[in-house]
């Protein structure tokens, strides 16, 4: 008895392993492209011209959270939508480079635009893509129930931009004022097929996001939740057939770990950090790339808080004066590799930037005599630092050093990332004055305007100065590019000036590609989204 | 028994709902709101609010609990925050991965414990009983995830014998595959549990030795091995079940360190993303699950003692 009842337990053990084992069989047949990263696979003869075939894994951090590009913010998510769903067109140093749109026209009043399609596209399913779906893309936005993140960036000045059809390949985009930045808003939006959503009461929870219908390079293959997500290659891709096969998306939560993997060869494409890259250099099987993300990492200083310490700009001028840029970058970035000194507000991948502006650094004398000549004595400032983000904790120990050399005290007030989160970002907060973080905002510098605005919805600086108020609203609205221009150079000058934040570095990416591959430069290099071309991409 | 079983199934409904209103409190009263991960500095305030509307967060906590308990009662567990996947079917997908990687983990564990840790107590303070002391030590203190990462390194990266992440690799479906996936984070695993198993045992096996009953069985003519595999066993298995039963809890949260280190698509990674992002109906939803593991592993270890020793019969 007592043998027969053990037997059974450890049955039904073996038989937990068993089903975990075989889970998911059921699913595709093996594919002829796997097992291609092994060492022996890849002794091929290294040529310049692209070949075709083969695969690429793009290690990423976490699951998506959504593969449709009207519901994805994430990182991860964008990535992936990149291959699965081409963009209309994208902008890279001001110049425009056309995906599915062929051209995109103002009118004169600059009211109206019209986005013409290149003929003969199609959706990975091989259905027609044509203005309906453009259309049906955007009214999907506008909806207030269909809940896409992109939904405020199709208003000006609470008025919506409407999507009108002309013909099958013609759309016209009729806007309620001049808004300049309506560019940078359509460069964000990948079309969705109408004939798949069509019906959808809720696009956001719709079950078909899990086989994606996109319009990409790649198209929807495989995925398996917390592994992986594989697409292969689209055929009909406008832009001519891709040359690898396929592209996996491995997930890879611990750092460390996927560091290993990429020298095994189980990852062929991840993003490094600064004091990881020696070591991935030292192997010598690795690109390593570091690219602008277009990210400006800055301190920032709260204005408005309960002491009011830092209500004054030439309080805001001295502790500047305190510390030296360089000093901190080596202190955050490791060294001056991967981030460029900051003066501007705006980054310079962004229009009408110029780093040409007054910059605060390095003269501790002058902070002295600045406090001085403001009447401040015995000042206390208080930092806000995310607890285990290794750059803000070495940074705010710096700082606190530097300021007590000009005779100010910094207490360092730790929290859990979640918290400081709620506290930066609630403009009610008044019980700090400094904090670490950074921004990506695009390239269009009216983004920049919730920022540095008085009336702002992130004007976390708490910042007023009624002739930047004037001047960003201009130039929103301001369609003659040299006007625009001399608008935001002069909020820029005033900004820097005012000294609302102390702007440290425009940050750089890291990625380390496998030399397998070729085709990197074409692909085009893009903050977040690794790849902006994955069909460029081959294996040697 | 019978009635042993549906009593204590019966008292896990008020422990379970003590379980998830802790849960709840403490993920309300906890710092940072879910709303944030999906929040870009270039979002606009009123998209912030509207989805924090659209969420039904901005309702008070209470009215939140409520609106999840009536539709847990009715079974469902909801959509998760951040990916608007239903919680339920989530948790499936990746259920079959964790229970394969514990199972796998304690059955490891068990079944090389028992003959260390009698062989250890059998031949008390020699040579073999000291090396495996010595393993056991090691493996009590070494933490998981460093043990993880140094497998990695000798095993994937130095030796090339076994893949370093994942369940599987890319496109290819076979058993076998995902063993070899497996060993690593199945060993990590078991690690721990062997060491702690393999102490009680040897511990147990001493004081056993000192037994009339073996004694007897010596005076009887019987051997060293059969003494201790058919009658120490039997006696030292019993503090081995309650042991089981109790590191359930410590297994959910060594599984929770061995796949996020191993990139295994189980629940315990899941787990991991759900609290970064605060998305309590994935949280909630794990949580029962594993107190639900917890309350019934140790029910079956109620009704294993039951079982190896009759006189505990019925659970008296």
């Amino acid at each position: 008895m007592l043998k027969r009842q053990t037997s059974f337990i450890v049955l039904i053990l073996l038989t937990l392993l068993v089903t975990a084992c075989s889970s998911g069989n059921n699913a595709a047949s093996p594919s002829a492209s796997a097992g291609g990263n092994s060492p022996a696979a890849t002794q091929q003869a290294e040529t310049g011209t692209p070949k075709d075939g083969g695969s690429l894994i793009i290690g990423v951090a976490s699951d998506p959270v959504s593969l449709n590009p009207l519901y994805a913010g994430d990182r991860v998510s964008l990535t992936i939508d990149q291959a699965l769903f081409a963009p209309l067109f994208q902008v890279n140093n001001g110049k425009k480079t056309f995906y599915l749109a062929d051209s995109l026209t103002a009118s004169a009043d600059n009211l109206t635009y019209t986005l013409k399609l290149k003929d003969g596209l199609t959706w990975h399913d091989g259905q027609k893509l044509t203005a309906d779906d453009v259309v049906f893309t955007v009214d999907s936005i506008l909806d207030e129930k269909q809940n896409s993140f992109l939904r405020e960036n199709f208003f000006v000045n609470g008025n919506p931009i409407k999507a009108v059809k002309v013909d099958d390949l013609t759309v016209e985009f009729k806007l309620p004022q001049v808004s300049p930045a309506f560019e940078a808003t359509l460069v964000q939006v990948s079309p969705i097929p109408k004939h798949v959503f069509e019906n959808e009461a809720s696009i956001e929870k719709s079950t078909k996001n899990a086989a994606p219908v996109g319009s990409g390079a790649f198209k929807f293959k495989e995925y398996k939740t917390g592994e992986y997500v594989t697409l292969d290659r689209f055929d009909n891709y406008f832009g001519g057939k891709p040359h690898l096969d396929s592209v996996t998306y491995r997930i890879a939560k611990d750092t460390n770990a996927a560091n290993l993997a990429l020298q095994n060869g189980e990852i062929n494409v991840k993003y490094l950090d600064p004091q990881d890259v020696s070591t991935i250099q030292a192997t010598n099987n690795f690109e390593i790339l570091p690219y602008s993300e277009g990210r400006l990492a800055y301190l920032m200083f709260n204005a408005d808080s309960n002491t009011g310490a830092l209500a004054k700009k030439e309080v805001r001028q001295a502790l500047s004066y305190a510390l030296s840029r360089e000093e901190i970058i080596q202190t955050a970035y490791t060294s001056g590799e991967y981030a460029d000194p900051a003066k501007s507000f705006l980054t310079p991948d962004a229009l009408f930037f110029t780093n040409d502006v007054a910059s605060f650094d390095n003269d501790p004398a002058k902070a002295k005599e600045l406090l001085e000549a403001a009447g401040v004595k015995n000042l206390k400032l208080r930092f806000i630092v995310q607890s285990g983000n290794k750059a803000q904790e070495a940074v705010s120990l710096y700082v606190q050093q530097k300021l007590k050399a000009i005779g100010v005290e910094v207490e360092l007030q730790n929290m859990d990332s979640s918290a400081w989160v709620q506290k930066f970002i609630d403009l009610k907060s008044t019980d700090f004055e400094i904090a670490m973080t950074g921004y990506i905002m695009g390239y269009d510098p009216d983004a920049y305007r919730i920022l540095y605005t008085s009336t702002g919805s992130s004007n976390y600086a708490r910042y007023k100065n009624t002739e930047v108020d004037k001047l960003l609203n201009d130039g929103a609205g301001e369609a003659d590019a040299a006007k625009r221009e001399a608008l935001y150079k002069k909020a820029q000058e005033l900004v820097a000036d005012d000294a609302p934040i102390y702007p440290i570095a425009y940050t750089k990416t890291v990625v380390a590609v496998s030399k397998e591959y070729g085709g990197i430069d074409e692909a085009v290099l893009k903050p977040v989204v690794i790849f902006e071309d994955l069909s460029k991409v081959y294996k040697k | 028994m019978k009635r042993m079983i549906i009593r204590r199934l019966l008292q896990t409904i008020p422990m379970l709902f003590f379980v998830s209103v802790v849960c709840f409190s403490m993920i309300k009263l906890a710092p940072g709101d879910p709303v944030l991960s999906f929040v870009t500095p270039n979002m606009h305030a009123e998209d912030i609010e509207r989805i924090r509307h659209n969420l039904g967060l901005d309702q008070p906590a209470y009215v939140q609990y409520g609106i999840w308990l009536k539709e847990v009662l009715q079974g469902n567990f909801g959509y998760s925050l951040v990916n608007h996947q239903p919680v339920l079917d989530q948790i499936t997908a990746r259920l079959p991965a964790t229970a394969g990687l514990m199972g796998s983990a304690i059955l490891l564990a068990v079944l090389l414990a028992i003959p260390l840790g009698l062989l250890g107590g059998a031949n008390r303070n020699r040579w073999v009983d000291k090396t495996i002391n010595f393993f056991s030590y090691l493996g009590i203190s070494v933490p998981l995830f460093w043990l993880g990462i140094l497998l990695i390194y000798l095993f994937a990266i130095h030796l090339r014998l076994l893949p370093s992440m994942g369940m599987r690799t890319i496109g290819v479906n076979s058993a076998w595959d995902v063993i070899k996936h497996g060993i690593l984070p199945c060993v990590t695993l078991a690690f721990g549990f062997l060491a702690v198993y393999v102490r009680y045992i040897r511990s147990s096996t001493i004081s056993q030795l000192k037994e009339e009953y073996v004694q007897i069985q010596y005076a009887f003519g019987s051997n060293k091995r059969t003494v201790l595999f058919r009658h120490v066993l039997k006696h030292v298995m019993l503090p081995v079940i309650t042991l089981l039963g109790l590191s359930m809890g410590d297994l959910v949260a060594g599984a929770i360190v061995t796949e996020s280190v191993f990139s295994w698509p189980g629940i315990g990674s899941l787990g991991m993303t759900a609290v970064r992002g605060m998305d309590y109906p994935l949280i909630m939803g794990i949580t029962l699950l594993s107190s639900v593991m917890l309350i019934l592993g140790n029910l079956l270890a109620d009704i294993l003692y039951g079982i190896v020793d009759p006189r505990i019969k019925g659970g008296r």
